[in-house]
């Protein structure tokens, strides 16, 4: 995308929000350009230390063929680079989900469309060198040192990627499993610590805590909830008598005509629908 | 008591909110009754108000009846002015100056006086004054009385009547042309009876398209006999009708039972009407009952033509209903067409005919003789008419066979029968699975000399078209037996010419249509088997059959006589029908097969997969599920699995015989070559485990194990069988007899897993979320429904064939991203499960023309449609799932597809299509359907089946044509590459089982679709045939081009697209694959 406002033939371009706009060429050859832009991180609630204020770049409109290194790269003649993140969406980083070996990562994490970046520099002068590059002057992601795989190359390699060797795939599901086996380990010892504390001890004393298994007087489900409800119900329907006074009977009756109008009245409303739309002529 | 619905001006049905005071107050007594009659005589009300208000829409308005009667007026003053002209020989045509005689003067010499002379009388016959006459083709009957001084009491031989009568007409045609009054006029003759010319007139100005006026000139009743006219009586001499004197004086003549029921015929109008106006004062739904029973016949294209059965026959039925006491005089008239539909599902009027002669008096012919000379007999009060004369007892078999399917059709509760018998037209070309015609009608001409049709010939005034065709009709029928449920004819249509010119010739009448209703058990069989070689029917069954029908050995031990026909593939199989009936006609009729044109197999060609071999992907098909079957086989038998495996299930479309591209066999081909490899698509089949206390209670770990099995199987299978197996973390893929099937492991409490939530008060809940769903789709709703409708194909076998049909189409059209596959085999599956007002398809090309009229007419937006898969859902289920269709019809998908395990959600058509897509695909599909329907019926239209799966391409913005060396699938696409592309070719099954894995599952196009959706889905919408198209197209979205804020900031700033950077990046993206981008449309002018 491309901002509305004005461009600058001098040095540097800045447009309104503070960004200052870099151009960014596929290749050298490339006749149409990307405009990145770009502006120092500055959040009042940013708490991460991955963030840190004065050495953060923030990036908008990152096209999806730049990848972190490629970004690192383009970025590394501001500065020595730390390190380099890109999100869909600015906003705070994720938490860190449980580590997944390669072959279990979702694919769709991989994200393809336009994203933000969060460039880390070492110094925070790299900052301002970025926001003060001149705007004439392209960024290259692709050059004849570091050519980025685009096209049929890159979905090869992806498809190369993809074959796992066996081993591996075990050696990951071997990996996990042991720790999960551990975790549920120590989740057993200590919900058989919970219940050993809630034992008498010798002197007949029952230590009262505010744990979560606390009473078990209700089913601890949503859908034995329900069950219960049901059941009872069910039970209350059995005792009662249908069609047995007279008032009954009339109500029956009552509600059999006035479902035929409810029906009747649904009936000539779709059939004025159908005769708007001239629904009826035969042929 | 009326209470709008809040808004119904959207087209949309909303539930009715009534309040209690208006559902509950005391009803009337009138109400009472009228809520009673809705609820035992119809189903519901709703088919009462929908019978009325079609009664409506075909009632003639009082505006129009005006028009009619002024005009009628008017003629009729014309009439009686008809100048007198002298007497002359009826030969003599040299008092007519302009207009011609309506007749064909074969042969030309005629004995008798003419003159002209003004009618005796003029007036009102037919269904115009009964009050049964309905829109659309107004017609008003005009009989117009010769006065009996210009006939004369011999004139009922040798055609005198007949000519005098079309002179007369000549004459009135030239007394009216004088005349400002009368718009159009041309001729026409009664029901194609070459005999009985009539006069067409039209108002003249704008009032011409509302009515016609037809002029019958009659004679004076009870001029003529009706004795002489006896049906096995002979008024045409054989030698004034060939010219020969002759030859052997003692011969008997033939009877000419059509020609004596002609002229009968023309004495009796007016008592007909006679006859009929009593029985409507009688019955006060006489004239509706009449007219339903017209559309219900119009619709079915039976009431026009010779041997129709048409409106006056409808209401000749109706009285004889009336008068047997078959149907009381206070029914309505939705009774009277369902009573009359089940008379004539039930009654055969070519072998007991009936009669509406109470007493006939005693020179009137018995029954047995009109069953004796013809087909189909019904018998008019005066005992002397057979009002069926011209019917073919293949018409009355259809008009059974449509009968009787409607009277089923309003028998059951889940079909729509309004829509179905009386809403829906049934054209040949979308009824009857195979269609041919004949083309050259003059060939006929031979056939009747060959067959020896001389006395048919003189009987039909020299029609041979019409004496030829019960022969040709009773020899096909011999010929296919029990391959035809029925075989059907059109109705030829009566020609209609100016009348400055000649009446035209037989040989000119468009081509004659005749359709074939298949029985799938028997169709396809190549061998006729006949009687063995020594049994007295041998030698018929070789007059039959001519030199194909060879001594044969079977391995019963019986020795008979059999015609082998030649066909291996079923798509050949499917055309054996047109063997037997060109070589049928050849041989007895002489007609050439040049003439036959035979309509059934003309789309094959679009999903044809064999090189060499013609195949529409049955015989690929069945070898996939053969191997999948031993795959399974093989998967039960594994014992040393640490949990049984405890159900194997495909859940791919080419396990359920619907699969487009069907995987061929094909050798590995290495991946840096290029071109792209060969696409090989994994099969997949879905392994459920037994459920067991050892697995987690967690969806990572679970996934962990699953993986781990899927190693473990693969080993396994190596070990036992020697399969090449690949696991991955998701599934594992076995290289099987070229096949690659993708087995996935599946644990049925996965998807609980994935739901279940711990509520902050420690309380277990189950919330649905995308993931879960989406994974039960894949291993308990995919499965269940490739089975069932893999056992839909058992029971339809070109289920799977209009089925890959049906997905060529929405792909070539650009559809395939809109319609998933699965609701495309379900839409199909509807045309078999429930084929109201038709039969189950039995050719593809038939189905595919139903599948097009289902997409473009169904009412998506007011109701759901039910694809009743192994007949599951009751009619009480029906009206349950249509009434919460109709209560939250806002928040479901815009095309609903209900089935027994998916009643509320229409699972498969959840994302897609949207509103607008699906607009275009309806309005696409009526399109289509137009165009090939055309193409098929009609032999000027140019023959190309392929311009249906050509998508226009004008209306998008932006083409980015790929090369085609990177296209997979370009041996599938709808115009081929002339040169065979090298793609890693066909050497023939591989033997071993082992061996290197080939690559699988690798489309580059398909890769780079999703990165283009993923990256532009905020800007343009793609499209693409999936199956080997050569371009992509893009569509802007309209409101990509209107400036958008600009996010991050609060600024009021805003961006806009810059399309030259996003065509690069087309490019970019596709680096390899796009041969160029091409811009059409320059809209984005900012």
């Amino acid at each position: 995308m491309a901002a509305s406002a004005r461009k600058h033939a001098s040095q540097s371009c800045v447009i309104p929000g503070g960004f200052s706009v870099l151009r960014l060429k596929f290749s050298a050859d490339s006749a149409a350009h990307h405009q990145l832009f770009v502006k120092e991180h500055r959040v009042r609630s940013e708490k991460s230390a991955k963030r840190p204020l004065d050495r953060t770049l923030f990036v908008l409109n990152i096209p999806p063929y730049c990848s972190k290194d490629t970004v690192k790269s383009m970025f590394s003649k501001f500065g020595t680079i730390q390190s380099v993140e890109l999100t869909e969406k600015p906003g705070t980083s994720e938490a860190a989900e449980p580590k997944l070996s390669e072959c279990f990562a979702p694919s769709t994490k991989q994200s393809q469309g336009f994203s933000v970046g969060y460039i880390v520099f070492k110094n925070s002068s790299s900052v301002s060198a970025a926001k003060s590059h001149p705007h004439d002057e392209p960024l290259i992601a692709s050059t004849e040192k570091r050519p980025v795989k685009m096209g049929i190359n890159k979905w090869i390699q992806q498809y190369t990627e993809m074959l796992v060797p066996t081993e591996k795939l075990q050696k990951a599901v071997d990996s996990f499993m042991n720790e999960y086996d551990k975790r549920k380990e120590k989740e057993a010892e200590q919900q058989r610590k919970d219940e050993m504390e809630q034992q008498e001890d010798e002197e007949g004393w029952v230590k009262v805590t505010k744990g979560k298994r606390g009473t078990k007087v209700r089913p601890h489900s949503e859908r034995a909830n329900e069950r219960t409800l049901q059941k009872e119900d069910k039970k209350r329907k059995r005792k009662e008598l249908m069609n047995f006074y007279t008032w009954q009977h009339r109500n029956t009756q009552k509600e059999h005509i006035a479902e035929l109008r409810k029906k009747f009245e649904e009936d000539k409303q779709r059939i004025a629908l159908l005769r708007a739309q001239r629904k009826f002529k035969p042929y | 008591m009326s209470k709008r619905a809040p808004s119904s001006e959207d087209g949309v049905v909303r539930p009715l909110e009534l309040s209690r005071g208006e559902l509950y107050k005391a009803p009337t007594l009138e109400e009472l009754s009228r809520l009673k009659e809705a609820e035992s005589l119809f189903h519901c009300s709703l088919l009462k108000m929908q019978m009325e208000e079609l009664l409506k829409e075909v009632a003639l308005s009082e505006r129009r009846k005006r028009l009619a009667d002024s005009f009628v007026q008017r003629v009729t003053e014309l009439l009686h002015a008809v100048p007198e002209t002298p007497v002359t020989e009826v030969s003599d045509l040299s008092w007519l100056s302009v207009v011609r005689v309506p007749f064909l003067l074969v042969p030309n010499t005629t004995k008798g006086k003419f003159h002209m002379k003004p009618p005796a009388s003029v007036s009102l016959v037919g269904s115009y004054p009964l009050g049964t006459c309905i829109k659309p083709h107004v017609s008003v009957d005009l009989m117009v009385t010769i006065p009996a001084s210009v006939l004369h009491p011999m004139d009922a031989i040798n055609q005198r009547y007949p000519r005098k009568r079309a002179l007369y007409l000549a004459g009135l045609t030239e007394h009216l042309l004088t005349s400002p009054a009368v718009g159009k006029v041309q001729y026409s003759c009664l029901h194609g009876n070459r005999l009985r010319p009539i006069l067409l007139v039209t108002p003249p100005g704008k009032d011409a398209g509302s009515l016609t006026l037809r002029i019958h000139p009659c004679p004076p009743p009870d001029f003529l006999k009706p004795s002489r006219f006896h049906p096995q009586k002979n008024n045409v001499r054989t030698d004034w009708f060939t010219g020969l004197e002759a030859s052997q004086p003692g011969v008997k003549e033939p009877a000419t039972p059509q020609y004596n029921c002609s002229v009968v015929g023309d004495h009796l109008p007016q008592a007909h009407l006679q006859y009929l106006t009593a029985f409507s004062e009688q019955c006060p739904a006489f004239k509706d009952g009449v007219a339903l029973l017209k559309v219900w016949l119009r619709q079915r294209e039976l009431d026009q033509g010779t041997g129709c059965f048409g409106g006056f026959l409808a209401s000749m039925l109706l009285a004889h209903l009336l008068s047997t006491h078959k149907v009381n005089r206070s029914m309505t008239a939705y009774q009277l067409l369902r009573n009359s539909l089940h008379f004539l599902a039930s009654t055969d009027l070519t072998e007991n005919g009936i009669t509406l002669a109470r007493n006939p008096d005693s020179k009137a012919p018995s029954m047995a003789d009109f069953h004796s000379m013809f087909p189909v007999v019904f018998v008019d009060h005066s005992g002397h008419l057979n009002l069926c004369a011209e019917m073919t007892a293949f018409t009355y078999k259809r008009i059974q066979h449509e009968a009787l399917l409607s009277v089923k059709v309003w028998d059951d509760p889940t079909v729509d029968g309004f829509q179905a018998l009386l809403m829906t037209p049934k054209p040949l070309i979308r009824t009857y699975d195979h269609v041919f015609q004949l083309c050259e009608l003059g060939k006929l001409q031979l056939s009747c000399k060959k067959l020896g049709l001389m006395s048919e010939l003189m009987d039909h005034s020299g029609n041979y078209v019409l004496a030829a065709l019960p022969f040709i009709l009773s020899l096909l029928q011999r010929g296919l037996g029990q391959r035809v449920q029925l075989l059907a004819h059109s109705l030829p249509l009566s020609p209609e010419w100016p009348v400055d010119q000649d009446p035209p010739k037989h040989m000119n009448q468009p081509p004659l249509s005749f359709g074939l209703l298949l029985q799938p058990e028997h169709a396809t069989s190549v061998l006729e088997r006949g009687p063995p070689a020594d049994s007295p029917k041998a030698a018929e069954f070789r007059e039959l059959w001519g030199p194909l029908s060879e001594l044969r050995r079977f391995q019963d031990g019986g020795i008979t006589e059999a015609v082998l026909w030649s066909a291996t593939s079923t798509c050949q199989k499917r055309l054996v029908p047109q063997q037997i009936i060109t070589h049928l006609l050849q041989l007895h009729a002489s007609v050439p097969a040049s003439s036959v044109r035979y309509v059934g197999g003309q789309l094959d060609s679009v999903i044809n997969l064999g090189q060499e071999l013609c195949s529409t992907g049955e015989e690929e098909s069945l070898r996939v599920i053969q191997n999948y079957d031993d795959l399974s086989r093989k998967l039960w038998q594994l014992e040393d699995l640490p949990l049984s495996i405890t159900s194997v299930q495909g859940a791919h479309p080419a396990l359920r015989y619907t699969q487009v591209t069907l995987p061929k066999k094909k050798k590995k081909k290495n991946m840096e070559d290029k071109p792209c490899p060969v696409y090989i698509c994994p099969i997949k089949v879905i392994c459920h485990l037994e459920g067991s206390g050892k697995w987690p209670h967690d969806h990572l770990a679970i996934r962990h194990v699953k993986a781990a099995f899927h190693i473990r199987l693969g080993e396994l299978l190596h070990a036992e069988h020697r399969y090449t197996c690949r696991p991955s973390a998701t599934h594992l893929d076995v290289w099987k007899d070229g096949l690659v099937f993708r087995i996935e492991l599946a644990y049925h409490r996965e998807p609980l897993v994935l739901r279940e939530l711990i509520s902050p008060e420690g309380l277990q809940q189950q919330r649905d979320n995308a993931e879960a769903r989406a994974l039960e789709l894949e291993i308990q709703h995919k499965p269940l429904l490739t089975s069932t409708l893999h056992g839909l194909q058992q029971q339809q076998p070109c289920f799977g064939t209009v089925c890959r049909l049906a997905k060529r189409w929405l792909a070539a059209q650009l559809f395939s991203a809109d319609l998933s596959e699965e609701a495309a085999d379900l839409l199909v599956a509807s045309l078999f499960l429930q084929p109201a007002p038709f039969t189950s398809p039995c050719s593809p090309q038939v189905g595919f023309l139903r599948f097009l009229h289902l997409l473009s007419t169904f009412d998506w937006k007011n109701s759901p449609l039910v694809v009743n898969l192994n007949n599951q859902l009751s009619a009480a289920e029906y009206t349950e799932i249509k009434n919460n269709f109709v209560s939250t019809r806002q928040s479901l998908p815009v095309m609903f597809i209900a089935t027994p395990t998916d009643r509320k959600l229409s699972m498969w058509t959840q994302e897609s299509p949207s509103v607008q897509m699906l607009q275009r695909m309806v309005m696409v599909a009526s399109e289509s359907l137009r165009v090939l329907e055309a193409q098929l019926m009609d032999l000027k239209q140019l023959q190309d089946v392929r311009v249906v799966f050509r998508p226009p391409l004008d209306v998008y913005d932006v083409l980015i044509h790929l090369k085609i060396q990177q296209v997979p699938l370009v041996s599938y696409a709808v115009d081929r590459p002339k040169k065979f592309l090298r793609q890693g070719t066909n050497r023939g099954p591989v033997a071993d089982p082992g061996g290197f894995l080939p690559v699988i599952d690798y489309n580059p196009v398909s890769k780079y679709l999703k990165e283009l959706r993923v990256s532009r889905a905020y800007i343009a919408l793609f499209f693409y045939d999936v199956y080997g198209g050569k371009v992509i197209t893009v569509l802007w979205k309209p409101q990509a081009f209107e400036p958008q804020p600009f996010k991050v900031t609060d600024e009021n700033v805003c961006t806009v697209p810059n399309v030259d950077a996003i065509l690069q990046d087309f490019c970019i993206l596709g680096e390899g694959l796009v041969q160029n981008v091409e811009p059409r449309t320059k809209t984005w002018t900012v």
